[in-house]
């Protein structure tokens, strides 16, 4: 069984946000609600001041914190690796929103929030409702974009290979800086990039195992 | 929060104290309150104490978890992850205090000092202490939340119940005989409290960037007004004058400090939820 997990390319990344809209894009994302997310901050002092951007999403730990704590069951890993919420088991008791050191996991409040307030919901945020109804109350994050890689496997697809098996914000990523693939795979060029470019994830010292690597 | 200051510094968890997570926090309180009490009633074997203890775990905590939850109905698989989290084992600590303290209420009522009423009672101790412990190991566990993540908060937790819990019997169950005893035992506990306090901020303001900024946002910060007003003064200045003024026998002086310590345990609980930052991501 493959492990599936991401490699960040920081020195190529240009900051577009095309992979925080591409996932919204792809999961109908309700707003104020993201599941990738931007961070841009700046390095250095006047007049060698960096600006950096690091694109963030959920870790998929191996050793996840969001699943031990959950009470109920409703978080759980699969065994290539993908941490999920099920909406029909999560409480709503924000344990694991306040366990996730790396902050990637949201409550979400309410349904049917439009993206333009008092004007209705757009078009596609109805075939949103439809076709990915988030639950309201419920617990909402990054799923890898698991069902694309379990449709792309069905049709005898590779993850991080063929674009339909491949997770959204790594397809939208213009300048390639995400890279998807089997971890467990030494061949797999997520794995050759982890290893030749000494990939390393953000904050190892919580041992929580992370499946998601930056190159700086 | 300005957005490009958002998790590229220290970002406060705000689930808990924010919106619905507010009866979150309210459930914690009540949690160590009725536990603390439910002890404190064992120990002085005050049935009144302990009827209201049971209330308040079963109305109160009980309560706002119901109120808190997407469905009630979907709580019983919290039994099945007893394991690996807290909640789930807090879950069934409260109910095991729900059905053991009725059966001994009842059992207080109908046959009191029956070898059954002493064997309820132990079973209702045993299961009052674990919900008192696992309120401060369901934070303290986060290691997320490097403030939390320090051994003395579950001791102070445990101190806070009881100091409040000696105040709450001391107004609800009375009884003649102990009233130096509760004075005493609320003394003792306060400086406790005040002690263990000290202490986890001395250690926290050492233990790292974050843990100490937690520190300053409590001491000196944004939530400096609630602590050294809420806490400080309401919780522990004036029940200790008070206290060394004599445990009065009159009701509404026992009423009075009962409720200031509560309040100064609310408004702890409260600074350390809203207290708890995260390490900047990058």
């Amino acid at each position: 069984m493959a492990r599936w997990g991401m490699v960040i390319d920081l020195t190529r990344c240009v900051g577009c946000y095309a992979c925080m809209i591409a996932c919204k894009q792809e999961h109908f994302v309700p707003p104020g609600v993201f599941w990738g997310r931007l961070l841009v901050t700046e390095t250095g002092k006047y007049p060698r001041v960096r600006k950096i951007s690091i694109p963030v999403l959920c870790n998929h730990c191996e050793e996840a914190i969001c699943v031990k704590v959950c009470p109920t069951g409703a978080s759980a890993r699969r065994k290539d690796g993908i941490v999920t919420v099920d909406p029909d088991k999560c409480e709503g008791c924000r344990y694991c929103v306040v366990a996730c050191p790396y902050q990637q996991r949201t409550y979400l409040q309410e349904k049917n929030k439009e993206y333009f307030p008092a004007q209705g919901l757009t078009e596609f945020e109805k075939i949103g409702q439809i076709l990915y109804p988030h639950e309201a109350r419920s617990v909402t994050k990054c799923n890898f974009c698991a069902e694309r890689i379990d449709d792309g496997i069905r049709k005898g697809l590779k993850p991080g290979l063929d674009r339909e098996a491949t997770p959204a914000c790594v397809n939208m990523c213009m300048v390639k800086a995400r890279r998807f693939g089997d971890l467990d795979d030494p061949d797999n060029p997520v794995s050759v990039l982890i290893r030749e470019r000494k990939a390393h994830p953000l904050h190892p010292e919580l041992g929580s195992k992370p499946s998601v690597y930056y190159v700086d | 929060m300005k957005p490009y200051e958002w998790m590229v510094r220290y970002t406060p968890q705000t689930d808990w104290v924010q919106g619905g997570g507010l009866l979150i926090w309210l459930s914690f309180f009540a949690g160590i309150l009725g536990s603390g009490s439910y002890l404190v009633s064992l120990y002085f074997d005050s049935a009144a104490g302990a009827l209201v203890s049971w209330l308040v775990i079963v109305v109160l905590k009980g309560g706002l978890h119901i109120a808190d939850a997407r469905k009630p109905l979907g709580l019983w698989r919290m039994i099945l992850r007893v394991r690996t989290s807290w909640i789930a084992r807090g879950m069934v600590f409260t109910i095991c205090l729900v059905l053991f303290g009725a059966i001994q209420l009842v059992l207080s009522y109908e046959s009191p000092g029956s070898s059954f009423e002493t064997l309820f009672k132990a079973l209702t101790g045993i299961a009052a202490a674990s919900v008192l412990l696992y309120e401060g190991f369901t934070i303290n566990c986060l290691v997320g939340i490097p403030f939390w993540s320090s051994a003395l908060l579950p001791a102070i937790l445990v101190s806070w119940g009881i100091f409040q819990g000696l105040a709450l019997v001391g107004f609800a169950g009375f009884q003649a005989d102990d009233r130096k005893a509760l004075g005493a035992g609320n003394t003792v506990f306060l400086a406790v409290t005040v002690v263990l306090t000290v202490l986890y901020f001395w250690n926290a303001a050492y233990a790292g960037a974050t843990s100490k900024e937690s520190v300053k946002e409590i001491v000196t910060g944004r939530l400096g007004l609630l602590f050294w007003i809420g806490t400080v003064a309401i919780g522990f200045a004036a029940p200790g004058a008070m206290l060394l003024g004599g445990y009065d026998a009159d009701p509404v002086a026992r009423a009075t400090l009962f409720v200031l310590e509560a309040l100064g345990c609310l408004s702890f609980t409260y600074a350390v939820f809203r207290a708890g930052l995260y390490s900047p991501l990058i």
